[in-house]
């Protein structure tokens, strides 16, 4: 077991996503079996008893890694000297709520958790953002944590790339951990765009591309990019609650290879702050191809952009536009 | 990779508890990191579209462990070839329901899975029941499965186990690794006995026995015990729900344990086949201390029961052998 513990935040954390994450967390699979943790669990006041129900359960399930919780509706004290940052908590839409409401209601939440996270997390804290809208709200929290480099703060399309994975293994009938290289480009919404171009399947004679294998382009732009861009609301249609169990687990995906890097020649799908790769608007959270090293990661560049992928990178970069903009005229 | 996967069969796996276990169980934390599994998933035709959500949610964290999932409501599809089963569904006390209705009913349930995994579960199966009544829905699993030998069958009393280290750890502000060998003897209810006389804590200066650390012996005597036994409605009142995180990682525990072993001078609690040791009635599935080697546990003999952990011990035992007799009424 290495020395010292890494001291990790959820926020949000007595909820669905909060409950799936935290023993996951616990057992080591966000950042390997030999690094023990300190769990901080942030949630709002109404949910403070729910809360301490979760510290409980941490407690009682003897967890050899987790050598302490700190469970408070206090946010200075949830992010006191954190690590590692996962944004969980945010203002779900209601039926009949406008969009400009539930992104005024987000803008705030994150406008003050940044000023918290900011002014106590340790320093080179690295943030992940989940609630929705992901892209957006760390955006927020970028700009009302000027002191936070840049490239520590990301949003989740980890769930997507992964869903992307799992259609594509699926379809193929390969396994999950043969396909790689998929990229989710854009924002965490309906209009990301899951691209294969450059995804490949191990098989028994080396490494041949998605495109080549499926063979059915038409399956391929149409319905494989709605099915993953659509798959949340699949989720939510079968269990009538949303995907909580996969979106921890990506979260945990996210966070371990950001950490401890990606494997040799694979990359990954990061929502990170756009220095304008690929024509892409500096100062959008944009989702790119990612690996990550030494505990940074880099867009992979250089990657060749069909005319089809062209338009729908467009697409997702304008609603995120729209999106920036939406933001800013609530903070008026 | 190379191992050939593992079947694990969960069944009530649409439920909360199978939410939190199926992650768990993918990631590796059951079996290990190195061991490939299949996951088999049973649950209600009323749960039938929710269970199907799950699976949809396995696929999509693309878990590299992950060899394949077999979700269904058929239980003879479920059982077959299952190296590892673990029982989770059951029915629910409701409100206004009598004991002897809640008995009758899962002797039902418990009498008919118990006839699907011997005929379709793989050689040596190994059994963990979840689901409450607990020990005596595994004795009716024993009774209507003869040729599953009784070794295989066992309860789930690592939580409670798992429980007592955590209050043992917080009481004396110790990391609860450094906590081991409390013992769980007896019915996973409100009779079990939750025995520290033998546990001990990793000091600077060498094990020390617990009493003697936390010299109280009025509250190891009447507090701890009550927590205890009393955690799972605990956990329910802060919550508003049962303690599924906890359970779920304590039945990871129970395998892993079972089948990888228990670490060197460490025991745990696990509801086995009595024998008559510790002078409890043979017959019944009672908790135990035990060591596991080679896939197979034994139970801890020779440890010194005072008069105060007799009667315990003896209580205990009473009230399964009434939830014996109950059940076996249940079926004439």
């Amino acid at each position: 077991m290495a020395e010292k513990p890494v001291r990790i935040l959820v926020t949000g954390a007595a909820g669905q996503i909060g409950y799936a994450i935290v023993p996951m967390i616990a057992k080591g699979i966000m950042l390997g079996p030999d690094q023990p943790v300190i769990l901080h669990l942030l949630d709002i006041e109404p949910a403070a008893e729910s809360l301490n129900g979760v510290k409980m359960e941490l407690i009682d399930a003897a967890f050899p890694l987790l050598k302490g919780v700190v469970a408070t509706t206090d946010v200075v004290e949830a992010c006191e000297d954190v690590n590692i940052a996962v944004m969980i908590g945010g203002f779900p839409r209601k039926e009949g709520m406008e969009r400009k409401d539930v992104m005024s209601k987000n803008v705030s939440i994150y406008k003050a958790q940044a000023s918290a996270l900011e002014e106590h997390a340790a320093a080179g804290c690295k943030v992940l953002v989940v609630a929705n809208p992901a892209n957006t709200n760390a955006l927020i929290l970028k700009e009302f944590a000027p002191s936070i480099p840049e490239k520590n703060i990301t949003c989740l399309t980890r769930l997507d790339h992964n869903r992307a994975l799992g259609q594509i293994s699926e379809r193929l009938n390969a396994h999950v951990s043969n396909v790689k290289n998929v990229i989710i480009w854009g924002n965490h919404s309906s209009t990301q765009y899951p691209d294969i171009n450059h995804a490949t399947v191990t098989t028994s004679s080396g490494e041949k591309p998605v495109r080549e294998l499926v063979s059915d382009d038409h399956w391929l732009n149409t319905e494989f990019i709605t099915t993953v861009q659509q798959r949340g609301a699949a989720i939510i249609r079968a269990r009538k609650l949303s995907s909580a169990l996969s979106a921890a687990s990506a979260a945990c995906d996210h966070i371990r290879d950001w950490v401890l890097g990606t494997p040799k020649g694979t990359w990954v799908s990061m929502g990170v702050y756009s220095d304008g790769s690929y024509g892409i608007q500096p100062g959008l959270f944009y989702s790119f191809p990612v690996r990550c090293e030494k505990g940074q990661w880099s867009i992979v560049q250089g990657l060749k952009i069909d005319e089809f992928s062209r338009a729908k990178m467009d697409a997702t970069a304008k609603e995120l536009i729209e999106e920036k903009s939406l933001a800013y005229s609530c903070l008026n | 990779m190379a191992k050939e996967p593992v079947r694990v069969l969960v069944t009530g796996a649409a439920g909360q508890i199978g939410y939190s276990l199926v992650p768990m169980i993918a990631r590796g934390v059951m079996l290990g990191t190195d061991q490939p599994v299949i996951l088999h998933l049973l649950d209600i035709p009323p749960a039938a579209e929710a269970l199907n959500g799950v699976k949809m949610e396995l696929v999509d964290a693309a878990f590299p462990l992950l060899k394949g999932v077999v979700a269904t409501t058929d239980a003879v599809e479920a059982c077959t070839g299952v190296n590892i089963a673990i029982m989770v569904g059951g029915f629910p006390r409701k409100e206004g329901m009598e004991r002897k209705d809640v008995m009758s009913k899962n002797v039902s349930i418990y009498k008919s899975q118990a006839s699907a995994l011997e005929k379709h579960a793989a050689a040596n199966c190994k059994v963990l029941v979840v689901a409450n009544p607990a020990n005596t829905n595994a004795l009716i699993l024993k009774e209507f499965a003869p040729s599953i030998p009784e070794k295989n069958i066992t309860c789930l009393t690592r939580l409670d186990h798992n429980r007592a280290l955590g209050q043992i750890s917080e009481r004396l502000s110790v990391q609860v690794c450094d906590v081991k060998n409390v013992i769980i003897w007896g019915n996973h209810s409100s009779t079990q006995y939750p025995d520290v006389s033998h546990a001990t804590v990793k000091t600077l200066s060498g094990e020390k026995p617990v009493c003697e650390l936390v010299a109280d012996d009025a509250w190891l005597k009447g507090e701890f015990i009550t927590t205890v036994q009393q955690r799972g409605a605990a956990i329910i009142k802060a919550r508003k729900l049962s303690s599924a995180l906890s359970a779920a990682s304590s039945a990871c525990d129970h395998i892993r344990d079972w089948v990888l072993g228990t670490p060197e001078g460490t025991w745990v609690s696990m509801g086995v086949y009595s024998d008559g040791s510790y002078n409890v009635p043979a017959g019944l599935i009672y908790s135990f201390p035990v060591t596991c080697c080679n896939g197979e546990w034994t139970i801890v003999k020779g440890l010194s029961i005072d008069e105060y952990s007799r009667k315990k011990l003896d209580v205990t035992a009473e009230e399964l052998t009434e939830e014996k007799a109950l059940a076996y009424s249940c079926l004439s």
